[in-house]
């Protein structure tokens, strides 16, 4: 491969895998892969994604070349998104040149997030914990739902070296989830169940997954709009199964 | 209702938290949250049912969400996902389930089609606006290229 058409399309794939690693819609990895490589001196750039791997054919005036990357591992960082989609944006307008945007490109896929541990887990209580005072919870209702939902992010933090195991994670944490309210209920006879359970059960819903799906289906994607879907659809089932198994256990 | 209306504040913003939305747009995630599920309440309050103000609380969302995106340069589903998730039928779906494991399986079957109806009624909000907004920005660009020619 030619220098320049090897370095144009080491950048574009770069900001393209970036995108899909993070969280980011189908239809916008291809429209962005595209903008950067015009940007970066291509003629032609026809970029193909799905949620699992990216083939794109960049063509110069010196010749044309085809690659093609799979996506294995995925994990939800919008800022990440966010950052790729601004520099892209300045490439487009010329106020980026194509070798700084390679340098921030990697910064951006190996830069840290802006929150830690601690401060995800805490959210992730203040979900649990606030959707229960938006049911009319009581006091001790509130309290149990956000340690329970504190726990469910401890959890993806510890399940969070098998990622090949699909949907371990949600399947645990309704596990617990589960576990916590019933011990709950048992301490306290006066606490409602249910409200904990699906207080702590809130920052499970898979919100990416169906945003994008929808998002992709309209943009015209309609193989990645499925798959996004059937994601949803199946992280639905492993909550519910997680759920289901201990109450099932419990005779609830 | 303040103090509901402050935890679903708090309910986007933490969410927005856990996608890793960068921190100067977690507000207008929040808000934007609080904004459709106020409108779910309104249509609660006017006797309109739940599936109604699921379809309109996702339209009042989207299109607050498209709005911003446009207006901060940035990708609308950073505001669209911290929107939607206070309108999400968790206590249905989980009463569905309840249902099925204690073998009622009518009142599970009835709990299961308000769940998939108050989910599809989300999605049909999210799915009008963003078609609107995708037909516009195409026959914006169209008009671009056409001046340019």
């Amino acid at each position: 491969m030619e220098p320049k058409l090897r370095e144009i399309m080491s950048i574009t794939l770069l900001a393209g895998e970036v995108l899909l690693r993070n969280g980011a819609e189908t239809y916008r990895v291809e429209e962005t892969m595209e903008h950067v490589g015009l940007a970066c001196g291509a003629q032609r750039v026809e970029a193909f994604v799905i949620p699992t791997g990216i083939i794109v054919t960049i063509s110069t005036e010196h010749g044309e070349a085809t690659l093609c990357t799979r996506v294995k591992e995925r994990t939800i960082n919008l800022s990440r998104v966010v950052k790729v989609n601004e520099l892209s944006r300045r490439l487009s307008d010329r106020r980026l040149a194509p070798e700084q945007a390679r340098h921030l490109l990697e910064r951006v896929a190996r830069g840290r997030t802006e929150f830690n541990l601690g401060v995800l887990i805490v959210a992730s209580g203040v979900v649990g914990a606030s959707y229960a005072v938006s049911q009319n919870a009581t006091f001790w209702e509130i309290t149990p739902a956000f340690l329970a939902a504190m726990f469910i992010r401890y959890i993806a933090h510890l399940v969070s070296h098998f990622r090949m195991v699909r949907f371990l994670f949600e399947f645990l944490g309704a596990a617990s989830a589960a576990l916590i309210g019933i011990a709950a209920h048992q301490v306290m006879p006066e606490i409602n169940r249910d409200i904990v359970i699906v207080a702590a059960l809130m920052p499970l819903v898979p919100g990416v997954a169906i945003t994008n799906s929808i998002r992709d289906v309209i943009a015209g994607d309609l193989l990645a709009g499925i798959s996004r879907a059937l994601e949803g659809i199946l992280t639905a089932s492993a909550i519910a199964m997680g759920v289901g198994l201990i109450l099932t256990i419990w005779r609830g | 209702m303040i103090v509901k209306i402050g935890a679903i504040f708090f309910l986007s913003l933490s969410i927005g938290i856990l996608y890793r939305v960068p921190k100067a747009l977690l507000f207008y995630g929040a808000v934007v949250g609080v904004t459709g599920w106020l409108t779910l309440q309104a249509i609660l309050g006017l006797n309109g049912s739940i599936v109604i103000g699921c379809f309109v609380g996702s339209l009042v969302v989207a299109l607050c969400s498209e709005l911003l995106a446009r207006r901060l340069r940035r990708p609308a589903t950073i505001f669209l996902i911290p929107g939607f998730i206070p309108l999400v039928p968790g206590l249905e779906g989980y009463l569905t389930m309840l249902a099925m494991v204690r073998g009622n399986y009518l009142e599970g079957i009835e709990m299961a089609m308000r769940t998939v109806f108050m989910g599809g009624a989300i999605a049909m909000g999210i799915f009008v606006i963003s078609t609107i907004v995708h037909t516009v920005s195409v026959l914006q660009t169209r008009e671009e290229k056409q001046d340019a020619s």
